[in-house]
């Protein structure tokens, strides 16, 4: 399939479920409702959950997808078979995409219950452990092996952990039997070592007629300690094997966040021959892989479904309909202006939960200048609630960011041309800072290429203030250098200078990268920068390394595909022959560059080698078409099965980062020339 | 069954289809008492470590093929664990160092040392040492090979260390002067076209020598790259007659493409797009130095005699920073947009001379 015809489609069906309304807790209740006592208007609770699938905000084919797995586990899909091959559901995606939600709303849909564990500690063993702390110390012992040090009354927080699923595998009734519901207090992980734990359920739906079950897992234990991995995955195994013979328990459900990269990650260290040395920088992130490892990853009882970040369409239309109910027929007083719903959702990154505190946010801000709407300056009011919100919500990263780019990329220095949509005011600022700077002093005639005006910009003011690592900034100004440019002498002195600021800092981050950084961009920039409403985008960087990590799993698969296709050739003596195990013959490098023919061949015939079937994560690697058509570089290419369900929401996603509202960008003036905030102030 | 390559991989020294004067000289090399430390180099696909092994069974007999795989569980001295895939039998360990990234200094004193410190312990044995192989020993840190170089010296009585390596210029002095060096060229043509033909006869079917020729042609010494493309094109048109068409590999043609877009143009848009490529072979891992390594070869074809020098020495240069750096995305451009701004000025150049 091409690509284009899907993602038109695609946005097609993002207009049609654009109907859809509100989605996910809002935190606090009662927005701006005086009447109610404040001590109400702080529980949590969520009042505005969705109910219904029309309230989520999630695609709709994802939430079909997660319904379909479901039923499917419950009655095993039309061949009546398929129940063996639902046991373990993990739903991946970032913060704020509505993965528990889902569930919690098709568990109303479908009438099952949802069994919930949960690290904590009820009130008489935390007194307990408070009073012997000399328990503290032995924290990972206890978990690791809890038989060395056997403490009545405690038991290890994975002991608990395991009796739980047991329980709810096997006898059902336990839960349905009244535990006590005692507060639930979780604990962070690591200070929960030790704890004891409690399981706790949650029984929103005792009142449905069919005990029909789910364990959800979403608070794990802790899965950086390498013998609680261990077992933990030996569990889930042992989830699998034993309910494949007589009737199944109750499928899992794992919710997991994805963490996402940092910039100041180094690439992997043993990029250039190969090796496997990625794996071990990546234990400490805790992703769908390291919790459950790759073999479980790749049997057919755990399916996977990825969350996207909520599209604009879709979370404007959830915010909309959440304001319509809240406010109900009321008079629009207190409610936020519709220009504070876009930068919102602008700002929200695809994270609904925290557009949702944003937009109580707003509530609470316009409510405070309500006064001031009866004035005449009725607009601007509205306009300082925008400013103030933007403030506030938005991720302070990005807005520094958009500023620090701005600053650098426009390479303003003294006596430029002032641009023809300035105000006079603005100019007159501009003609003031010329005053002060000094001008350099003229350079010896074998250096009088790099002779330039004084810079308006001050890179010790701009180092101070900006609290970004250079890492980061790196990154902006690589993405977004060359359109400033107008020549390819330009962007040699840019991108030499981030080569060198690289190689000089190394892995570690010394102070002086940053500076070198926007000293080296701001001499080759020309100047004046021409203005041809250059977008700053977000690094395509965290995107491709992102993929290069998938991929790099996928030929962690396919070795380890070939060591097991090995072993099985050594006892499986179809041939009669002695063969040696190809572990370590195959360096991951040599399964990248050289296998990609071989591995197309043996996808094509769809043959399996030694009775296992090739991992079909390879094509992450081994197919590589050249795409003539100049495409953007966050564009995947079309090579994942699922392309069609999130090219559109990912297209926003890639530029989503540094757009301003529309309404700016009409006017040209898209970059924040001058400061509004302070203009507010 | 499992691949051809891995399949029909010589088990001893006697099976080895080339590099004849080699094998006898380490047969006589196990079969003498002081066996030394080794350094098997040679380019990849050349059969390094096929000869490696049927060293290994010469020394030890065939016990040596009743292999487990071990994890280990390294502490480095930040506390961090590593783990590590171990291959071991009874007579010798097999390690990757370069598993455990910048901590392979750790890996490999705590391993060689545990190592040296157990006598073997089988008394059937044939010999009072243990091996340790050390793949892709190239890879290893400074501070790895300086490890090492006092191990090898300390424990010399329990151990033997066997290196296999691409190349030694990235070994220390001081080990390359404490083990043998054992070069393994690559095969020829003919030797190749034999191994094809070898495979060919214990499959049960013939390989006509057009075809084999073309095959190993095109591996140009990779007896590892020759039979996977024998095998894939075995799967895809089993009588193996006709015109053949060997593929290139997709990136490799892929980087070509690339070479195409930076002599074509010169122009900032004309970066963004390059590095719109770039991003794509790295996301489909290949290593950011062949990126550069077959870019700048494929460049230097289509350019001036005058530029290539300068071309190389650019990417040289870059792929220098590159190793040092963190982010290849940077040096990789930077190279790109060297190259393109050489260029510019060259044909700018050369066009005003030509007119006045």
């Amino acid at each position: 399939m091409s690509r284009k015809p899907s993602s038109s489609q695609n946005r097609s069906t993002t207009r049609q479920s654009s109907q859809k309304k509100p989605q996910t807790r809002i935190r606090t209740v009662k927005l701006d409702e005086s009447s109610e006592p404040p001590t109400k208007k702080l529980r949590p609770h969520d009042k505005y959950e969705p109910t219904t699938e029309a309230d989520l905000a999630v695609h709709k084919r994802k939430v079909e997808d997660v319904r379909r797995w479901l039923v499917e586990a419950f009655e095993g899909g039309p061949s009546r078979k398929l129940r063996k091959y639902r046991r373990i559901l993990v739903l991946t995606g970032p913060a704020g995409t509505a993965k528990t939600t889902t569930l919690r709303v098709l568990s109303r849909e479908l009438g099952f219950e949802i069994l919930e564990w949960c690290n904590g500690m009820n009130d008489r063993n935390a007194n307990k452990y408070v009073e012997d702390l000399d328990g503290y110390d032995y924290g990972n012992d206890l978990l690791s092996c809890p038989r060395r040090l056997p403490r009545p009354g405690v038991e290890a927080i994975f002991d608990k952990f395991q009796s739980f699923l047991t329980r709810a595998m096997s006898c059902s009734s336990i839960f349905n039997a009244g535990v006590p519901t005692a507060s639930q207090l979780p604990l962070s992980l690591r200070a929960s070592c030790s704890a004891p734990t409690q399981s706790s359920y949650s029984d929103n739906h005792a009142g449905c007629p069919q005990k029909r079950q789910v364990v959800l897992l979403e608070d794990l234990p802790n899965l950086l300690h390498a013998p609680t991995q261990a077992r933990f995955k030996a569990v889930l195994e042992s989830l699998c094997v034993t309910n494949s013979s007589s009737t199944p328990g109750p499928p899992v459900v794992i919710v997991i966040s994805d963490a996402g990269l940092r910039a100041e990650q180094p690439d992997d260290e043993s990029w250039d021959g190969g090796g496997s040395g990625r794996r071990w920088g990546r234990s400490e992130i805790l992703d769908v892989r390291s919790v459950l490892g790759p073999e479980l990853l790749a049997s057919p009882y755990v399916t996977r479904i990825g969350f996207n970040p909520i599209a604009p369409t879709l979370m404007t239309k959830a915010l909309q309909a959440l304001l319509a109910k809240h406010f109900g027929s009321q008079v629009s007083g207190g409610k936020p202006p519709k220009e504070a719903l876009d930068v919102i959702v602008e700002t929200a990154n695809g994270d609904i939960r925290s557009a949702l505190m944003a937009l109580q946010f707003a509530c609470v801000s316009s409510l405070s200048g309500k006064s001031q709407t009866k004035n005449p300056r009725n607009r601007n009011g509205g306009k300082s609630a925008v400013a103030v919100l933007e403030a506030v919500t938005r991720r302070e990263q990005s807005l520094v960011l958009f500023h620090l780019m701005g600053k650098i990329l426009y390479n303003k220095r003294k006596r430029d041309p002032p641009i023809s949509r300035i105000s006079a005011r603005e100019a007159a600022k501009e003609r003031e800072l010329d005053e002060k700077l000094a001008d350099p002093p003229p350079l010896p005639r074998w250096l009088s290429h790099h002779e330039r005006k004084a810079s308006r910009v001050s890179v010790e003011a701009v180092v101070a203030d900006s609290p970004i690592d250079s890492s980061l900034f790196g990154l902006y100004i690589h993405q977004n250098y060359t359109q400033f440019c107008d020549d390819i002498e330009q962007c040699e002195g840019v991108c030499d200078g981030l080569s060198w600021a690289d190689w000089v800092g190394g892995n570690f981050n010394t102070p002086y990268a940053f500076p070198t950084m926007a000293l080296s961009t701001l001499h080759a920039l020309p100047t004046p920068v021409p203005r041809l409403g250059q977008k700053v985008c977000k690094p395509a960087w965290f995107d491709v390394r992102t993929k290069e990590l998938e991929a790099w799993d996928a030929v962690g698969d396919v070795a380890s595909w070939l060591a097991h296709v090995g072993i099985n050739s050594l006892s499986g003596d179809s041939l009669g022959e002695d063969d040696i195990a190809p572990i370590g013959r195959w360096t991951h490098a040599d399964i990248a560059m050289e296998m990609g023919g071989w591995l197309r061949a043996m996808g094509q015939s769809g043959s399996s080698v030694g009775g296992l079937a090739l991992p079909s994560s390879h094509r992450l690697f081994s197919t590589l078409p050249w795409v003539s058509t100049l495409m953007t570089v966050g564009d995947a290419i079309g090579e994942h099965e699922d392309m069609e369900m999130h090219g559109a929401p990912e297209e926003d996603g890639d530029v989503r980062a540094l757009h301003l509202s529309k309404d700016e960008e009409d006017d040209g003036k898209w970059w924040a020339e001058v400061d509004d905030i302070e203009d507010v102030d | 069954m499992s691949l051809w390559v891995d399949r029909f991989r010589p088990k001893t020294l006697d099976d080895l289809h080339y590099h004849h004067d080699l094998s006898t000289r380490l047969k006589a090399l196990a079969a003498s008492e002081d066996f030394p430390h080794m350094l098997f180099y040679g380019p990849s696909g050349a059969g390094k470590k096929t000869r490696i092994n049927c060293t290994l069974r010469q020394l030890f007999g065939s016990g040596v093929e009743k292999l487990k795989i071990d994890q280990r569980v390294f502490v480095s001295p930040s506390r961090r664990k590593l783990e590590i895939n171990l291959v071991q039998s009874s007579y010798h360990i097999e390690i990757t160092p370069s598993e455990a990234g910048s901590y392979d200094r750790v890996v490999v004193q705590d391993l060689l040392k545990e190592i040296a410190q157990t006598q073997q312990v089988d008394l059937g044995a044939k010999h009072r040492f243990k091996v340790v192989v050390i793949n892709e020993a190239d890879l290893l840190s400074r501070d790895a090979q300086a490890a090492l170089r006092r191990t090898m010296e300390k424990y010399m009585s329990n151990l033997r260390l066997i290196l296999c390596a691409n190349s030694t210029s990235r070994l220390i002095a001081p080990i390359r002067s404490r083990c043998l060096l054992v070069r393994v060229a690559a095969p020829t043509t003919q030797e190749m076209q034999v191994v094809m033909e070898h495979v060919a006869k214990k499959m049960k079917f013939d390989i006509p020598p057009e075809a084999s020729l073309q095959i190993a042609e095109d591996a140009a010494g990779n007896m590892r790259k020759a039979l996977l493309v024998f095998e894939a094109l075995k799967m895809q048109s089993p009588d193996l007659s006709g015109p053949l068409h060997i593929a290139k590999p997709d990136w490799e043609t892929y980087c070509h493409k690339v070479a195409d877009l930076i002599v074509q143009e010169q122009s900032p848009a004309r970066v963004m797009e390059v590095r719109a490529k770039f991003y794509e072979l790295l996301s489909h891992c290949i290593p950011p130095t062949v990126i550069l390594k077959t870019v700048a070869e494929k460049v230097v074809q289509k350019v001036d005699e005058a530029l290539k020098a300068d071309i190389m020495h650019w990417a040289a240069f870059y792929e220098l920073r590159m190793r040092l750096g963190s982010k290849k995305i940077y040096h990789l451009e930077a190279w790109v947009v060297k190259v393109m701004c050489l260029y510019k000025h060259f044909t700018y150049n050369f066009d005003m001379s030509e007119f006045d």
